[in-house]
């Protein structure tokens, strides 16, 4: 399906280059530096010496109107902190059906976030990266369908986001691939003047294979605990996502957030709940903004019915799963200060500080700096 | 030179340097331009809409296809600023998070006011503004800011 994704929108490019339809090109760019505040701090892939790779990134878009509504995307990402490869984020054939519906084919943006559809154009959002607590789901992409519907009532502006689809792509180092199919969501966003209100809902099966917990699984099922081994292992699960945003964007002040809550019962997989409420305030071609983000997973034991003490094989198989389960656990907060500065027309000049505390374990607060110059061209 | 002269000099020289201040300090008036032919009318909300990309019709149900001038430019920078309420970063944001997430692409550019005028006399259904100095009558005035 990736393949012929990709073969599909490049010959399309071509076929678009030799009619003579235009290709224009876009592109956006970050180069992130970063530094915690001290040695024994690690926090999202920075640790204490200055990094300026995790977090850059630049990409190219090639866009061409085919005619006939038609018009064919392809968006070119590559990431510093995955060595710089260079992968196809996007590449899709659109189909304006009327002035207010849009239909898509191809690899597409999951619609999870607020910012989900530009998420690495930093230049459009006040902050380097949006906050990783909530900005978390472990995939962005899909290959599919998508339907994106136009429409006012009144004074409001609304836009419907519906996708179906799956995503088969490598995920995780070193595993098999996981398969998320039958993936559905939908996001609705309603703005008047200076109020946005945006509200989605994803739902997908589920099915990864993670090798190191197969003997713990075959082990539960020789138990003759059968329901306990479903519970670890993640095949056919359902996991939902729902995400409420907001933003208030009048005269010099900004405020935005967002809300969201990850279900992956029927797996040892955490719940997670997370937010982050930002405030901001422009002057002169500067904004200085302050956001606080709270994150809170947790899982259940799910060893309540099993007899402890009475054969220590079983204990162990209790422990073992009981250990991955209280691992899943983490009550977090942070607090990110930052001033952005459009020193130039084009480009932005981006400074944060985060500090973040780990409320179950304190061996995990840490201090990041970031820096990044920002750009869209 | 007699002192009569002297002193006329001197009041043309004032009166030059006023008309040349006055001038200096007045600011660009953008006035909204479309085709003799269109009928519309559109509120200030309206042609906020349009040049965002919201909006792509006029009252009549023509098409409406909105025109800028080159970013970055003096009127552009006028308009933006008095009809859309943003500065051009905020614009350029704006047109970012719809260009790269395929849901839209900013209005066509054009250099000069005067291109912007053969454009919009020759096309029905162009909308665009330019500085009011400009306006000739090929075009039909909408608004001034």
């Amino acid at each position: 399906m990736k393949a012929l994704c990709k073969s599909i929108v490049l010959s399309s490019l071509f076929i678009a280059g030799n009619s003579q339809a235009d290709i224009v090109f876009n592109g956006f760019a970050s180069v992130v530096a970063g530094v915690t505040t001290s040695s024994d701090e690690r926090l999202n892939g920075y640790d204490d010496s200055i990094d300026f790779s995790n977090g850059s990134l630049f990409a190219i878009q090639a866009s061409s109107d085919i005619g006939e509504g038609l018009s064919v995307t392809a968006q070119i990402l590559s990431r510093g902190d995955d060595d710089w490869s260079t992968n196809f984020e996007w590449a899709y054939v659109a189909y304006d059906a009327t002035d207010n519906l849009r239909l898509l084919a191809g690899r597409q943006r999951v619609p999870f976030y607020m910012f989900s559809d530009f998420l690495d154009v930093s230049y459009a959002y006040p902050w380097i990266s949006p906050p990783p607590g909530v900005y978390s789901v472990a995939f962005d992409t899909f290959d599919g369908l998508g339907a994106i519907y136009s429409t006012n009532f009144g004074d409001f502006d609304a836009n419907f986001h519906m996708i179906y689809g799956g995503n088969n792509t490598e995920i995780f180092e070193g595993e098999d691939t996981p398969d998320f199919n039958d993936l559905t969501g939908i996001s609705i966003t309603l703005n008047r003047d200076w109020l946005t209100l945006r509200a989605g809902y994803v739902q997908t099966e589920m099915n990864i294979p993670v090798e190191a917990t197969q003997p713990l699984i075959d082990g539960w099922k020789g138990a003759g605990f059968p329901d306990i081994a479903n519970n670890i292992e993640i095949l056919k699960d359902t996991g939902s996502f729902i995400e409420l945003g907001f933003q208030l964007d009048f005269e010099n002040i900004i405020v935005i957030g967002e809300f969201t809550q990850l279900n992956l019962d029927g797996t040892t997989l955490a719940n997670q709940d997370s937010y982050y409420i930002m405030a901001g305030y422009r002057f002169s071609d500067m904004l200085a903004h302050i956001t606080y983000g709270v994150d809170d997973d947790a899982r259940d034991r799910i060893t309540g019915g099993v007899p402890v003490g009475v054969d220590p094989s079983l204990d162990f198989l209790i422990d073992t799963t009981n250990g991955i389960t209280d691992g899943e656990a983490n009550e977090a907060n942070y607090i990110t200060i930052g001033l952005r500065w459009d020193f130039h027309d084009s480009a932005a000049l981006k400074f944060e500080f985060t500090s973040y505390g780990d409320d179950l374990n304190s061996n995990n607060d840490a201090g990041l700096f970031r820096t990044a110059i920002v750009t869209v061209f | 030179m007699n002192i009569k002269n002297v002193k006329a000099v001197n009041r043309m020289f004032v009166a030059v340097l006023f008309t040349l201040s006055a001038s200096v300090s007045a600011y660009a008036e953008v006035v909204i331009i479309v085709n003799p032919s269109n009928t519309a009318t559109l509120s200030d909300k309206d042609i906020s809409r349009i040049f965002l990309g919201k909006l792509k019709s006029f009252s009549n149900g023509d098409k409406a296809v909105a025109v800028n001038l080159k970013f970055g430019s003096e009127t552009r920078n006028e308009f933006e600023k008095k009809v859309l309420n943003k500065s051009s970063s905020q614009i350029k944001a704006y047109w970012s998070k719809l260009v790269f997430s395929g849901k839209g692409k900013p209005p066509p550019e054009l250099v000069s006011d005067k291109d912007v005028m053969a454009l919009v006399a020759s096309d029905s259904n162009v909308i665009a503004y330019i500085d009011s100095a400009s306006v000739d009558d090929t075009v039909k005035v909408l608004k001034t800011f």
